[in-house]
């Protein structure tokens, strides 16, 4: 029966929906821009077109992450500190390497083995996410807010509380070159989204995704194995800010032990203002990536205007929550 | 039940963790100096209270370090577990000059001195001393220089740190108090970017696109000096337009000498901690009457005196080593 309402109105209604929704982040954006541009004459240049995607090509590699998790109805609040801790491994380890002063043993590190690290720092981390929230339980929120903290905890014992810096022109380039005419975070991110939405739009792992984020209790009776599926995803949201960090840390030249503080927060806003269902199951990779662009956009619009510091974070408030009414309205008519 | 019991097992073991971690006691019972700071989130802030902790250890005291995380009830719980626990005296770096007050004063009341480092609190009978940081002489002195280095013209931007923060402003005005003077160095634009490096080179990106022709930028700090740096070498301008910082980190005293950045106002954490600590001690043996207020002057740190410095002071006469 079910296979049969595909084509019933109702269900059209719906899919005409969703691609509403889509539409409407995308004419919030036109209208930010068309605003800025009209207000200063250097917002539409090819320039600060390469400035905003380099500036958001963190939050876009962070908020693809998250999309996955908040599809599964999770959240994750740890991958600001975890960003931090990934780019202070790299850094640490490609400037000090390893010294063990009991065995005189000295490891150094390349530049491919040390960011190979930092990822798997991530990911590893992400993996525990996953681990303590279907082996015990314990919901996303909580779980990865303790997380937030014990990854920001390690950041400072391991950088002492002091940045990392000077790592190398090869290093460098990673956050500050040119490939093709495209920076290269542009195109790491780029990269990013582009696979997360094969994986998300084409695969069965996509599929149980949505699936549990829709309806965790038919998703398991239907067979599937949703801690792995949830692990998988915590796990892919960890290594994805592992990413970003080695972006960041590359872009200053320098690890900070407080960089990445309130990132969760500026990813958590671009996965709603892209319309994704912070309940789970509903949303869309492309969404969130539109969210990142619109937040970029505000952020580079407002500095090109140069309103003042204590406006631009209530405006910046007001986008948001004007972003997520929409939303809401929208799925009242679904 | 199995269940239970391996939760009451990870109890024992986290409890166990605990006591791993406490400091071993010494049987002679040590007075207790708490080092109150209130951020641990930033490098300035970890050298203050370091060195403030290892100088109360140095005069032969137990020591420990609270963070309050910028957060002045967070630093009103660590008043009361200190005054509680039997500490004898506060090191003490508030979180603001207004919202700490209560806190200084919940201490005197107990009859635990404070000494207040780096930052102070608006009250003339809470702390018994208050070894602060001259920020705003020190901003007039960079102002100076930077009039200097411009010849009297040309655009600037400034990058101003945390705006919920004193020192910020303290940093800001004392800048404009001279720089403003001359009306041919004009500012054309004036924006936050919070202590931190990403977002200052985030925030000068988009500026530059906006005032291509700058010919400086003042950071209220020298996170957000080497952050503008950065965003200036992207654009490859960093060759025509002058950078200053604030502060005297390691990074910036570097560049400094590299010729990357002008000039830092050099401020001596190590100084004030310590004081802060011979203060104390000298308060257990009897002295009660210091200074209220005790001003560590900021430095001007530029080309022609950086080899006198090192990060967050200056060189030793026996320190040639580095």
């Amino acid at each position: 029966m079910q296979a049969l309402a595909k084509s019933t109105p109702e269900s059209n209604m719906k899919k005409y929906g969703s691609s509403l929704a889509k539409f409407q982040s995308l004419i919030a954006l036109v209208i930010l821009c068309l605003t800025i541009s009209l207000l200063s004459d250097k917002f539409f240049t090819v320039d600060n077109a390469w400035n905003v995607m380099r500036q958001i090509s963190v939050n876009i590699c962070i908020a693809t992450g998250m999309t996955l998790v908040v599809l599964t109805a999770g959240i994750d609040l740890s991958v600001g500190s975890v960003l931090a801790l990934a780019g202070a491994i790299t850094a640490g380890l490609l400037r000090n390497g390893i010294e063990i002063p009991a065995g005189n043993l000295y490891i150094g590190f390349t530049l491919l083995g040390a960011v190979v690290a930092g990822l798997l720092t991530g990911a590893l981390l992400g993996a525990f996410n996953g681990w303590t929230i279907t082996r015990f339980k314990v919901p996303p929120f909580v779980a990865t807010l303790a997380v937030l903290t014990i990854a920001r905890g390690f950041t400072m014992l391991w950088t002492k509380g002091f940045p990392i810096s000077s790592l190398g022109e090869n290093f460098a380039f990673l956050g500050t070159g040119w490939f093709l005419g495209i920076p290269l975070p542009v195109w790491i991110s780029g990269i990013i989204v582009i696979a997360a939405v094969v994986v998300t739009n084409k695969t069965r792992f996509g599929r149980y995704v949505y699936a549990i984020g829709g309806n965790e209790n038919a998703a398991k009776l239907s067979g599937i194995n949703i801690n792995r599926i949830k692990i998988a995803v915590y796990t892919i949201a960890g290594g994805l800010a592992a990413i970003g960090g080695i972006i960041v840390t590359s872009r200053l030249d320098s690890a900070q032990p407080n960089a990445g503080i309130t990132y969760e927060l500026d990813a958590i806003a671009a996965v709603v203002i892209g319309g994704t269902s912070l309940s789970g199951g509903r949303g869309s990779i492309m969404g969130t990536v539109l969210g990142a662009i619109i937040i970029g956009v505000l952020n580079n619009g407002l500095v090109l205007l140069n309103v003042s510091p204590f406006w631009q974070q209530v405006v910046k408030g007001f986008v948001i929550l004007l972003a997520v009414m929409i939303d809401k309205a929208n799925s009242k008519n679904d | 039940m199995i269940k239970e019991k391996k939760y009451f097992l990870l109890l024992i073991f986290s409890f166990g963790l605990l006591w791993g971690c406490k400091n071993k006691t010494t049987s002679e019972q040590p007075k207790k100096i708490a080092v109150i700071v209130s951020t641990l989130n930033n490098p300035w802030f970890v050298f203050l209270a370091e060195k403030a902790s290892a100088q109360a250890k140095k005069l032969g005291y137990e020591s420990k370090i609270f963070d309050s995380q910028n957060n002045t009830s967070l630093e009103t719980d660590h008043f009361e577990n200190a005054i509680a626990s039997g500490f004898n005296a506060i090191l003490f770096n508030p979180t603001d000059a207004e919202g700490s007050v209560a806190n200084v004063m919940r201490a005197k009341a107990a009859s635990v001195p404070v000494f207040c480092m780096d930052r102070e609190v608006n009250t003339t009978d809470g702390a018994t001393s208050q070894i602060l940081s001259d920020s705003y002489s020190g901003c007039v002195a960079l102002g100076k220089y930077f009039v200097e280095k411009m010849n009297k013209q040309g655009k600037y931007v400034e990058l101003l740190g945390l705006v919920s923060d004193n020192n910020t402003w303290n940093r800001s005005k004392g800048f404009h108090s001279l720089v403003d003077h001359y009306p041919n160095l004009k500012m054309v634009a004036q924006q936050s970017a919070d202590f931190d490096r990403n977002k200052a080179m985030e925030v000068l990106e988009s500026i530059l696109q906006a005032n291509p022709d700058i010919d400086a930028v003042f950071c209220g700090n020298d996170a957000m000096a080497m952050g503008a740096y950065q965003a200036l070498v992207a654009a490859g301008k960093a060759d025509h337009v002058k950078v200053f910082g604030f502060d005297g980190a390691e990074d910036a005293v570097n560049a400094i000498k590299d010729g990357k950045i002008e000039a830092t106002a050099m401020q001596f954490p190590q100084v004030m901690a310590e004081t802060a600590a011979r203060y104390a001690d000298e308060y257990f043996k009897g002295k009660k009457d210091f200074p209220k207020k005790m001003p560590v002057a900021v430095e001007l740190v530029t080309e022609k005196n950086v080899d006198d410095y090192i990060a967050y002071g200056k060189k030793e006469p026996d320190q040639q080593k580095k």
